[in-house]
């Protein structure tokens, strides 16, 4: 491995989505070893109801056209290729918890930790970010 | 500039590019050459990066309109 990102996912927009998935997928196929922490809003990303339909922002929806035409994968599409990459996805157990939310709400291969899980990953890692 | 493979990723946007590369890399043998077509701007800065941080070579890297065109050997 070239090298360890540390994500951490906390918000839930279209953007959040896209900020998030391009860097991991980035990471992951320069080789580096990747694990993303989704909690709070960040849990959109993987929540199988909502992924494929992220929102854009407040006051942001003029840019749907901007987004169609500059030909960005979608959201799905990233998040297979991350996996497929062998980006590792952790989603937060308590805020699953605060939003009533089982593992079997969200895209499969996904690990369910705590705030250690992810810090235990995230300790030596070259690159760490919040999104 | 002679290339051993060919890959097409002309109309897709960040992180595509970067992403079909290293597929297509992945399938070379030491020392074979991709030859990577793209039109996203940022893919010149991308690709000379991950290149670099790859261990492979960057040979070469013309423009021909908007089309960029990339040769990396695998190292």
């Amino acid at each position: 491995m070239a090298g360890k990102t540390a994500i951490i996912a906390s918000n839930g927009s279209l953007f959040d989505a896209y900020k998030v998935y391009n860097i991991a997928t980035a990471a992951a196929a320069s080789d580096h070893e990747v694990a993303i922490f989704f909690t709070f809003e960040g849990l959109n990303l993987i929540n199988k109801e909502a992924y494929g339909q992220l929102a854009l922002p407040a006051g942001k929806e003029a840019m749907a056209e901007g987004l169609k035409n500059s030909n960005v994968p979608a959201v799905t599409e990233l998040v297979e290729m991350a996996q497929e990459l062998g980006v590792k996805f952790i989603g937060c157990q308590m805020t699953m918890d605060v939003f009533g939310l089982k593992k079997e709400a969200f895209v499969d291969g996904i690990e369910v930790g705590g705030a250690v899980t992810f810090l235990e990953f995230a300790k030596d890692a070259d690159v760490t970010l919040t999104f | 500039m002679n290339a051993d493979k060919i890959l097409d990723a002309k109309g897709l946007a960040c992180p595509m590019p970067i992403v079909k590369t290293r597929k297509e890399m992945k399938e070379l043998e030491s020392g074979q050459v991709l030859q990577i077509l793209a039109t996203d701007k940022g893919a010149k800065a991308d690709l000379t990066a991950w290149a670099k941080s790859g261990g492979h070579e960057l040979l070469d890297s013309q423009e021909e309109g908007d089309v960029l065109k990339f040769w990396i050997q695998k190292g």
